[in-house]
């Protein structure tokens, strides 16, 4: 066994050390890539999910405020006692934080869908209507073109803020860099706790980056505007 | 049961009462996923973690043992012992670190309901034969039971302890000395601190300092004459460097918090090669040597799996 030179970093507990990263290179990778698919994963289910709500309170609107109201109270529940609640059915499994993830995204997705679609003003509606469109080409074809800012503001919100939420289900074992958050508190590893921390931001920012590169990909017609 | 223990304890107990107030209410009783675990012809056991470091580093040495022993391990780490519960008693976690009188305690409380268990005890064998009786009820046993102790402990300056001729705790109490203890806040009103320091022993403490449960302000303030006494772990390894010494508890004051391993009974049946794999340990395992374990990663810093395997091969184990 080697022994440490003096003025070791991870003797002197430093915030900043480089030998932290190379001891544990491959555990950090690892957490890495496992957030980024928990975040992935609940992100894209959340989206596929909040569709369907937002079509039924398109058509049922009398139902918005029941809709909203319930993503909105699962969205209160806080993840430490969701996940306690979900443990005995579902395990130490990466479904579990994956539930509670999913759901903390839709009210964002619902809100920010159903506010896009609102905004399309009525004479473009009209308008559509007097080409002949049916209410399905109307909404792929004009509606969800011109929602398409709103609902990708959803996707940034929900992604920078899953990526934030992850690390609770250390907790349960599957937290990705949250792990290393735990660790880092139970023994007081300052290089740990700070590494762990900067990665997790620069993922949501990475993440928002490239949700804005795809929103600008998306919508050329909105070029050169602020968004 | 150490006062850091019942800390990490409290958010879990928390997380209880919600669960007993969202009883039923969650969505569908979905059976447990068979997991990567819980025996069949496939050989992989998945081992538990507590999330700090004693429970990890033996959590990673049960994994060492058991893949030299021709298992797939893998290990899941959680934030407290408590959460991996009901996945131990379901068998998707093979094998667990625990503490047993503390343990002991705690399943007590979830058998029966209690909120001050008595399973607990300073002697291992009674502390053990309570254990078996609550494990049973939920289908866990216990492998062998290490040497090794993880309790309080109340520590003294080694000029202190010279100068006075202390070893044992019924020394300073025949001193007749009076002490200032530096422990946590709750130590008066527990039976293992300050009540039974001054029943059992008869020791007089002047007052109490709360500074915690051996904290680096605990060990500074009986180093600095701040205090006389103070409140520490057994496997506390960096007592030395402070100038402090432990007083032994020669009348059993702390309860048998020895390392003991739990395992799902019916995955045990399946697989009797998991006891013969990490029974070894137990015989070896030293409270000496925990503390030294605990201190190569949370003063050395040295990883969890680095240190577990250096202590086995040098035990000749792996």
């Amino acid at each position: 066994m080697v022994l440490p030179a003096a003025g070791d970093c991870l003797l002197r507990n430093a915030w900043i050390c480089g030998k932290y990263v190379s001891t544990r290179r491959d555990t950090i990778l690892a957490d890495l890539r496992q957030h980024v698919i928990l975040t992935v994963v609940a992100v894209v289910i959340g989206f596929l999910l909040s569709v369907p709500l937002t079509l039924f309170v398109r058509r049922f609107r009398r139902a918005e405020g029941a809709v909203i109201g319930l993503t909105s109270i699962l969205y209160g529940v806080p993840s430490v006692a969701l996940f306690a609640v979900l443990v005995p059915f579902t395990g130490l499994t990466a479904r579990t934080v994956e539930i509670g993830l999913v759901t903390y995204t839709l009210v964002i997705f619902v809100r920010n869908n159903l506010a896009g679609l609102d905004a399309v003003p009525a004479d473009v509606r009209d308008a559509a209507q007097g080409m002949g469109m049916g209410s399905t080409r109307m909404l792929l074809r004009v509606e969800l073109p011109l929602a398409l800012p709103a609902i990708l503001a959803g996707f940034r919100v929900a992604t920078v803020s899953t990526v934030a939420l992850v690390t609770v289900g250390a907790l349960v074992g599957t937290g990705g860099l949250g792990q290393e958050l735990n660790d880092a508190f139970s023994s007081y590893f300052k290089a740990e706790a700070l590494t762990a921390s900067v990665l997790c931001v620069l993922l949501a920012v990475v993440a928002d980056l490239l949700i804005v590169g795809v929103g600008w990909w998306l919508t050329p017609w909105r070029r050169g505007r602020q968004t | 049961m150490t006062q850091r223990r019942i800390l990490t304890a409290l958010p879990a107990l928390a997380l209880g009462a919600v669960l007993a107030a969202c009883g039923g209410s969650s969505s569908g009783g979905t059976p447990a996923p068979a997991g990567s675990s819980g025996g069949g012809a496939s050989g992989s056991l998945t081992v538990g973690a507590a999330g700090f470091t004693e429970s990890n580093v033996l959590a990673q040495m049960y994994a060492d043992l058991l893949e030299k022993a021709g298992f797939t391990v893998s290990i899941k780490t959680v934030a407290s012992q408590e959460i991996f519960q009901s996945s131990l008693e379901k068998g998707t976690i093979a094998v667990v670190p625990e503490y047993a009188a503390t343990y002991a305690n705690s399943l007590q409380t979830e058998v029966t309901g209690t909120q001050s268990p008595t399973a607990a005890s300073p002697d291992l064998q009674t502390t053990l034969t309570n254990l078996e009786k609550y494990a049973k009820k939920k289908g866990l046993t216990h492998l062998d039971p290490a040497n090794a102790v993880d309790q309080n402990a109340f520590a003294v300056t080694t000029d202190y302890a010279s100068q006075h001729h202390l070893t044992t705790l019924s020394d300073l109490g025949a001193s007749g000395l009076s002490v200032k203890l530096a422990a946590t806040a709750e130590c008066s009103a527990r039976p293992f601190c300050k009540p039974g320091l001054e029943q059992t022993y008869k020791i007089k403490i002047g007052s109490i300092l709360p500074l915690g449960f051996d904290t680096l302000p605990v060990k500074q303030a009986v180093k600095s004459g701040k205090a006389q006494l103070g409140l520490v772990a057994t496997t506390d390894a960096t007592l030395a460097s402070f100038g402090l010494v432990v007083l032994t508890d020669d009348k059993h004051l702390q309860n048998a918090d020895n390392l003991i391993p739990i395992v799902n009974a019916s995955v045990l049946q399946q697989h009797p090669e998991i006891a013969t794999a990490i029974n070894p340990l137990a015989q070896l395992l030293t409270t000496a040597d925990l503390g030294n374990l605990d201190k190569q990663v949370d003063v050395e810093r040295k990883t969890v799996k680095d240190v577990a395997q250096a202590y086995l091969q040098s035990k000749g184990l792996l």
